[in-house]
């Protein structure tokens, strides 16, 4: 493809032919998208006998488990998304404190916990027996019940994405221009006004999408509902899906869970896209801040209480579960040295993350540049619908898409390597909607100028990639392979969907050491599970962090000028 | 625009497609059997991979490749999705309570076995699956959180409301059922009104069992959870604490035999027969007891470990496979309705 591209700069004649390739790249990754996920669940419902829709409503059970995740799912939106915005906002107003890089990696990194290590976590920290239960018990005067119920489900899911929100609202407000600050410091603006006319309208915009990806993901929580919400009566869709499928066979039932599921969240997802504007989702593509250099009024007197406790309650909420991996793990860790297949799980599970990864980045780039080239033509629609088909995965259930793949792939899937490479497909698939959010900042925001520039120099195919794109798009593509990766790393449900001829990925050989009793171990492969997805963030983010040649300067940015924290630009 | 990033994606992919391919070429010589089995069978301190050498040594020129899933479930869904294709030649690892469904696909021949050997607490006379273990349900208790366990059902359904365990869910979890079918069989048409008395006792309903054992206790988050009578074994065994034992119940506990069965579709008929000769043989059932944390399924003798003298050994039962699979639905059913009030 790319030598292609070349010749295109150097054969005009040829060249208008070739122009259309990242049309053909987003129509090919759309077909393998839609294909796979449609295909699959259309597989199912051709295995159905029989569909029949108002048993969701007519069934006091269907209707139950509707109902509870619905509800368990708005809730948790709520509470993360609501608490979220203070801690954006404390984290906006102060740009410089001890540990606040540690913070925002450590929030960045909150999303890809595995949810077995998770839930060890906050049951150490918040559990009956927990680190915080005699403070509770002080506190209130009862034992600490409060992880087990809708109350756990919500810690839990606010655990889980509130350091998302929070670091995707703190990318929004640090991007106000800087004109907008030096203003608001000219004029001496209080935090009223200052929330009034800067950061409310900077948050606004990026709600609405934020709330439909976080619902989507409680929506489709499984682990955590199950083990935490104390019984039954937290049941969500996704269990009603794994009994369908697994345990009764009922395909009909099991596509229309999946289809319900699919309806209720592309219905949120269409509802919030139409919104308008279209923030980035995912953190790490945003200039660095600039308004540290005028003075806020607000940052003094009163705030410097609240933003300082609401900024220790967002560590209390994520350090400690870490911690109580850590502090596991570390006993486990002397019994490492004898276990021949750790490090062989851990090399598989690398390539296979990597193997996903790639294939995430390359689908990624794919839909958003032929998103860019419908969108140059004015096909708004069309352009809209090739980007936000990489968002389908995310509310189709890997259990859906894995046992579609099977019928679709049957009579025989072999075993040995095949299975992998399922599963690196599969993995590939589900890291999609994460890589593009971090991509498309990066492809979308090319300032018009410099596009019409290079049009107008003709500076095309392999040198347009190689000076235009690249400079903007290697530190948003690290991040967004480490995102897929660590995606990979964590999967558990996909890989115990195909199965492995008895060669463990990490995750697996986690669940074999639960499986054989062997705590101490299984703790132990936690951390080294946590500590590889940490070290993964900090190479991908240090490899990429040396200046292009050629650093693009904006007046408004200064390179010179001391960062106050310089985690997503490039260092002068 | 993307050309550079797509070729070297590509370049990756198709590395690691050829990479992955090369292993299996190494692996695919002739006479290679195909087990299907659970992912903690094939760990390192698994029964796995002492069998996998003792048959290998016996059959000379063959191989023994293990396929891992998650569980028993996901064994016969995998079988299910496969039908008449599998790559198996052998599925290890469906218990009692999928027999039925097992049995229902079509896809398995008789073992042929010699069964004279075989030392159940139940009689055995099934043509097609192969007895390889067995074990009882059981709620394990932390001795220093509660010295005086429940002695039975009913004690425990009448115990204070403070003595909290964990289970498992029957919808997705062998334990989980296992549980269910243990109120079924002690309570019968009575099991709703226990399930409403043990519901006061439950702490939270897991997934799996994995999440109940590992996650919530031994966090101590409740001084009892629903496992196996043989998991103090491993404790007492490997880690060399007699903290965790399984509460003796009078009414009895719930049989779970695990078998193995050959696929009619299977490459190597006579080998894999060959296996499941081997499966009642000593070179196989030695590492059961530890590596399994299960019962033989013969008379070990000496070679059991001693601290399965100190298990507990109530009465067991179980309810057919067929009766299983009639009523499974229902009895979910049921557990929903007592449970969610």
């Amino acid at each position: 493809m790319a030598s292609e591209a070349v010749t295109a700069s150097e054969a005009p004649p040829r060249r208008r032919r070739l122009t259309r390739l990242p049309l053909w790249a987003g129509l090919a990754a759309l077909t393998a998208l839609v294909g796979l996920g449609l295909g699959s669940l259309g597989a199912l419902l051709l295995q159905a006998p029989g569909i029949s829709p108002s048993s969701l409503w007519q069934e006091p059970y269907l209707a139950g488990v509707l109902r509870f995740s619905l509800w368990q799912a708005s809730l948790s939106t709520l509470a993360s998304l609501g608490l979220a915005i203070p801690v954006a906002v404390a984290l906006a107003r102060r740009p410089r404190f001890v540990g606040r890089r540690l913070l925002l990696r450590v929030m960045e990194l909150s999303l890809v916990i595995p949810s077995l290590i998770a839930l060890f976590g906050l049951v150490a920290v918040h559990g009956r027996q927990g680190w915080a239960a005699p403070l509770w018990e002080a506190l209130t005067g009862t034992p600490a019940g409060y992880l087990y119920g809708l109350s756990g489900i919500v810690l839990a899911h606010v655990f889980y994405n509130l350091p998302l929100a929070a670091r995707l609202l703190l990318q929004e407000l640090e991007r106000a221009p800087a004109a907008h600050w030096r203003l608001a410091a000219q004029l001496g603006l209080g935090p009223r006004a200052i929330w009034r006319t800067l950061e409310w309208p900077a948050i606004r915009r990026l709600l609405p999408r934020l709330a439909a990806l976080i619902f989507t993901l409680c929506f489709t929580s499984f682990a955590i509902v199950m083990t935490l919400g104390g019984g039954p009566s937290s049941t969500t869709l996704e269990v009603a899906l794994y009994q369908a499928l697994k345990f009764d066979n009922d395909l009909a039932l099991a596509a229309l869970l999946a289809l319900t599921q699919l309806t209720i969240c592309l219905g949120l997802w269409a509802l919030a896209l139409s919104q308008g504007g279209a923030p980035s989702l995912v953190a790490g593509d945003g200039p660095a801040p600039l308004h540290g250099r005028w003075q806020r009024r607000d940052a003094l007197g009163a705030s410097r209480l609240t933003d300082g406790l609401w900024l220790v309650a967002l560590a209390l909420l994520l350090l400690p579960p870490l911690a109580a991996v850590v502090v596991a793990g570390l006993g486990g860790v002397a019994d490492l040295a004898g276990q021949a297949s750790l490090w062989p799980a851990l090399m598989r599970s690398l390539v296979m993350a990597a193997g996903a990864g790639s294939l995430a980045l390359a689908l990624g780039l794919s839909l958003l540049a032929g998103r860019g080239w419908l969108a140059a033509r004015g096909r708004r629609l069309a352009a809209g619908l090739m980007e936000g088909s990489g968002q389908l995965i995310l509310v189709l259930p890997a259990l859906v898409l894995g046992t579609g793949l099977f019928l679709l792939l049957r009579p025989r899937l072999g075993g040995g390597w095949q299975g992998y490479g399922l599963v690196v497909l599969v993995n590939g698939f589900m890291a999609l909607p994460f890589v593009m959010q971090v991509l498309r900042g990066a492809l979308l925001g090319l300032p018009l100028a410099q596009r019409r520039l290079a049009d107008q120099l003709d500076i095309q195919g392999m040198a347009r990639f190689r000076w235009l794109l690249w400079p903007r798009l290697r530190r948003p593509a690290a991040l967004a392979l480490a995102y897929a990766m660590t995606l990979s790393l964590g999967d558990f449900s996909v890989i115990a969907l195909f199965g492995s001829p008895s060669a463990p990925t990490l995750p697996m050989l986690l669940y074999q050491q639960l499986g054989s009793y062997r705590w101490q171990t299984a703790a132990a492969t936690a951390l080294v599970l946590l500590a590889t997805v940490g070290a993964l963030f900090m190479l991908l983010g240090w490899l990429t962090r040396r200046l292009p040649r050629y650093p693009l300067r904006d007046p408004l940015h200064d390179p010179l000028r001391p960062q106050p924290h310089a985690t997503d630009r490039p260092e002068p | 625009m993307n050309a550079k990033a797509t070729r070297a994606a590509l370049g990756v992919t198709a590395g690691l497609m050829a990479g992955l391919a090369a292993a299996s070429a190494v692996a695919d010589e002739p006479r290679t059997l195909t087990v299907y089995t659970y992912d903690s069978f094939v760990a390192e301190w698994g029964p796995g991979p002492g069998i996998k050498e003792a048959f290998e040594a016996r059959c000379g020129d063959c191989r023994l490749e293990f396929v891992a899933l998650s569980g028993g479930v996901d064994l016969l869904q995998r079988l299910r999705l496969e039908g008449e294709g599998s790559a198996a030649d052998l599925v290890l690892g469906l218990d009692m309570n999928l027999m039925a469904e097992a049995r229902d696909l079509d896809l398995l021949a008789p073992h042929q076995a010699d069964l004279s050997r075989l030392e159940l607490p139940i009689a055995w006379d099934d043509p097609v699956f192969l007895p390889y273990d067995w074990g009882r349900f059981a709620f394990v208790y932390d001795s220093e959180a509660l010295p005086e366990p429940p002695k039975s059902f009913a004690e425990l359904l009448e115990a204070p409301e403070d003595l909290k365990v964990i289970i498992q869910d029957p919808r997705t979890s062998v334990t989980g059922l296992g549980l269910l079918l243990w109120m079924k069989r002690v309570y019968g048409d009575e099991a709703p009104a226990a399930w409403e008395k043990l519901n006061d006792h439950v702490l939270t309903v897991t997934g799996g069992w994995s999440q109940a054992y590992f996650s919530l206790f031994m966090n101590g988050e409740a001084p009892m959870v629903l496992s196996y009578s043989t998991s103090p074994a491993y404790h007492m065994a490997v880690e060399g604490t007699d903290r965790y034992q399984a509460a003796e119940f009078a009414e009895g506990h719930y049989l779970q035999v695990e078998t193995a069965a050959m696929l009619k579709g299977s490459e190597h008929p006579a080998l894999a027969r060959e296996f499941l000769d081997f499966v009642l043989t000593p070179d196989f059932q030695r590492h059961i007891p530890l590596g399994n944390v299960m019962y033989p399924a013969i008379d070990l003798g000496e070679e059991r470990p001693a601290v399965f003298d100190r298990l507990i050994e109530p009465e067991s039962f179980t309810f057919t496979p067929d009766e299983v699979q009639e009523h499974r639905r229902e009895w979910i059913r049921e557990w929903l309705n007592a449970s969610t009030r």
